[in-house]
C-alpha cells in the first residue's frame, strides 16, 4: 500500500516516479484495494457530475432556506456578469456563483456532496466545474484535479477532524480551501511542488478561520464565504504557478492549524455561543427563529 | 483522526444539507444505532450534547437522527420532510438538548431506546467530522463501533479459547475475517470482542455463538452506506 502520512511523503513520491499530485492520489486510492483505476476516475467523474448537477438546480432558483437567511445569491452575480460595473472574468463569476449555488442547496437541504465538509462544500466544485466550462480542459485532468484535491484533505485529516466543532472553519472552508488550490494547480498542470505550494499559501491565509454561524445554521457566513474562498484559492494557484514558494513549508502549516485549532475557544467552534453570531443582529434573528420553530406556520 | 482512508470518504458523501457533521453524521449514527437494535424500534429519546445540544435545530441534526432511525439514508431527500413521514410509523420520540457540562466530544448524541421485544437499549454515538461517525457505547458496555464494515460485538467471561470458539463459527459459514479486535477490564474479569467481517453473520451463526456458555451478550451490527 502506497502511505502518505506528510505531505513531504507526497512530494518525495511525486518526484521520484515521477507524476503528478493528482496521479499519486489515484495510485494511492487502487493501493488501498477496493477500486481498480478506472473505477477511482469514473467515481471522480460521477461526483463532478453530481456537483455539477447540484450547481444547475442552485445558479438560477430563488427560493429561500428553511431560515429565510440564504437563496437567490447566486442568480444575482450570474446577472451582474452583464452589468458594466462588471470587472471580473466570466471564470471568476462562476467561481463565485457557483459556490453560492450549492450552499444555497446545501441550506435549502438539497442534494450536494461534502468536500471535506458541507459547510466548505461549494469551493471546490465552484473551481471545478467552472473550469470545467470555461476551459477546454480534458475530463481525466479534472478527475484527478479532484482527486488531488481529496488527497490533500486525506493528508490533514491524520493531524485534525474536519468539523468545525473540533477546529473551527479553518478546518472547513479553510481546508476547502487548500484543497481548491491543489486542485487548480492539478487542472492546469502545475508540477508537485506547485500545487503544495498552493495549498500552504491558500491554508496559512485561513488559519485561525472560527466557526461562528448565527443561530448555528450553516448560512451566515457560511454561504458567501464560500464565494470567496474560490478566489481565494484561485489567488493561492496563480502565486504558486509563478513559482512563488510558500516559506513554511506546508506540513509546517498544518501543524500550525491544528495548533491554533486547540487554543480556539469553543465558543468559537460551531456553538453559536461567540463572534458573528452573538452580534445584535443575530441575537434578534436567531430569537425571532425560535419563536417561529415553536410556532410552526403550516407549509404545503 | 482517520489515517489512510479512501479519497471518497473526504470527498463525499453525497449527501442532504445542511451539514456533514450535524446532519450527514447525524443520518449515520441514526442508522448505525438502528443496525445495533436490529429489531424494529418502539421508542426513542435522542439525548444530545454539547455542539449537538446547541445546533440542532438549525443544522437538521433532529431530522437526521430521525432519518437514520427509520433507515432513510444520507441522500435521501426525504430527510427533509421527516418529521411528516414518522407519523406513519409506530415510532415515539423526543429530542432532550442537555447542555451541562459533559467529558463527551463535540458532536454526542446518547440513543435511549425501547425496542419491539420489550427490551430497552442505549446507545451512545460521536459525529467526528465529513459525515463520519463513530459509537462509544452499548448499553453499559465500552466499543468503538465505526459501522464500515459489518461487525460482530460481544461481551463474555474471560476465559481461554473464546477467540478460538467463535472464529470456528465464523469460519463454518466461510466468512472472512477483516479485523479481530479484543480487550477485558481484568483477567479473568469481563472481556469485549468486535469483530469486522467481509459480509454479515447469518443469524444461525449469531445463535451458535450466543449460546456459547460465559457469553453474555452478543450484536450483529450490519455495516452503514459509506
Amino acid at each position: 500500500m502506497i502511505q502518505f502520512t506528510q505531505f513531504r511523503d507526497l512530494l518525495a513520491y511525486c518526484q521520484q516516479e515521477p507524476c503528478s499530485v493528482g496521479e499519486a492520489a489515484l495510485r494511492y486510492e487502487e493501493s488501498l484495494g477496493d477500486r481498480s483505476r478506472e473505477e477511482i476516475l469514473a467515481g471522480a467523474r460521477g461526483l463532478l457530475e453530481q456537483m455539477r448537477s447540484t450547481i444547475e438546480s442552485g445558479l438560477f432558483c430563488e427560493d429561500k432556506s428553511l431560515s429565510g437567511l440564504s437563496g437567490g445569491f447566486s442568480k444575482k452575480v450570474m446577472d451582474f456578469q452583464n452589468s458594466p460595473q462588471a470587472f471580473m472574468s466570466p471564470l471568476e463569476h462562476r467561481m463565485i456563483a457557483y459556490a453560492l449555488a450549492t450552499l444555497e442547496e446545501n441550506s435549502r437541504m438539497r442534494k450536494i456532496v461534502a468536500c471535506p465538509t458541507a459547510g466548505g462544500s461549494g469551493v471546490v466544485p465552484g473551481v471545478l466545474v467552472a473550469l470545467w466550462q470555461e476551459k477546454d480542459l480534458p475530463m481525466e485532468r479534472l478527475e484527478k484535479a479532484l482527486l488531488a484535491a481529496g488527497l490533500v484533505g486525506e493528508i490533514v485529516s491524520h493531524r485534525m477532524y474536519l468539523s468545525g466543532a473540533a477546529a473551527g472553519c479553518q478546518a472547513e472552508v479553510g481546508v476547502a480551501t487548500g484543497m481548491a488550490a491543489a486542485a487548480i494547480v492539478e487542472a492546469v498542470g502545475g508540477t508537485p511542488e506547485q500545487t503544495l505550494n498552493a495549498t500552504a499559501i491558500a491554508l496559512k491565509n485561513t488559519i485561525g478561520l472560527v466557526c461562528d454561524p448565527v443561530a448555528g445554521l450553516v448560512e451566515v457566513p457560511c454561504v458567501k464565504r464560500n464565494g470567496i474562498a474560490g478566489i481565494h484559492a484561485s489567488a493561492a494557484a496563480t502565486m504558486a504557478l509563478a513559482d512563488i514558494v510558500s516559506f513554511v513549508p506546508l506540513d509546517e502549516v498544518v501543524d500550525a492549524m491544528v495548533q491554533v485549532g486547540q487554543m480556539m475557544s469553543p465558543k468559537l467552534k460551531e456553538s453559536a455561543e461567540g463572534g458573528l453570531a452573538k452580534t445584535d443582529t443575530a441575537v434578534a434573528f436567531t430569537e425571532q427563529l425560535r419563536q417561529k420553530q415553536q410556532n410552526p406556520p403550516c407549509r404545503d | 483522526m482517520s489515517s489512510h482512508g479512501s479519497l471518497f470518504d473526504i470527498m463525499g458523501p453525497i449527501m442532504i444539507g445542511p451539514s456533514s457533521s450535524h446532519t450527514a453524521g447525524a443520518v449515520r449514527l441514526g442508522l448505525l444505532a438502528r443496525n445495533v437494535a436490529n429489531v424494529p424500534i418502539r421508542q426513542v429519546t435522542f439525548t444530545l450534547y454539547n455542539s449537538f445540544a446547541k445546533t440542532y435545530q438549525g443544522h437538521g441534526t433532529d431530522r437526521g437522527l430521525l432519518a437514520g432511525i427509520l433507515g432513510i439514508g444520507v441522500d435521501d431527500e426525504s430527510i427533509r420532510d421527516v418529521f411528516e413521514r414518522v407519523k406513519e410509523t409506530p415510532l415515539e420520540y423526543s429530542f432532550i438538548p442537555n447542555e451541562a457540562p459533559n467529558h463527551y466530544p463535540p458532536n454526542t448524541v446518547r440513543f435511549d431506546m425501547i425496542l419491539e421485544n420489550g427490551n430497552p437499549l442505549l446507545v451512545i454515538g460521536h459525529s467526528i467530522g465529513g459525515g463520519k461517525v463513530y459509537i462509544s457505547k452499548i448499553n453499559e458496555y465500552n466499543v468503538h463501533l465505526r459501522g464500515e464494515y459489518p461487525t460482530l460485538v460481544m461481551f463474555y467471561q474471560d476465559q481461554p479459547g473464546m477467540i478460538w470458539k467463535v472464529t470456528q463459527i465464523i469460519a463454518e459459514y466461510n466468512i472472512n475475517i477483516a479485523s479481530l479486535n479484543c480487550t477485558r477490564k481484568e483477567k479473568g474479569n469481563e472481556a469485549f470482542m468486535a469483530i469486522c467481517l467481509d459480509s454479515l453473520l447469518p443469524k444461525p451463526a449469531v445463535e451458535a455463538i450466543r449460546n456459547i456458555p460465559c457469553v453474555y451478550s452478543v450484536c450483529n451490527v450490519d455495516k452503514i452506506p459509506s
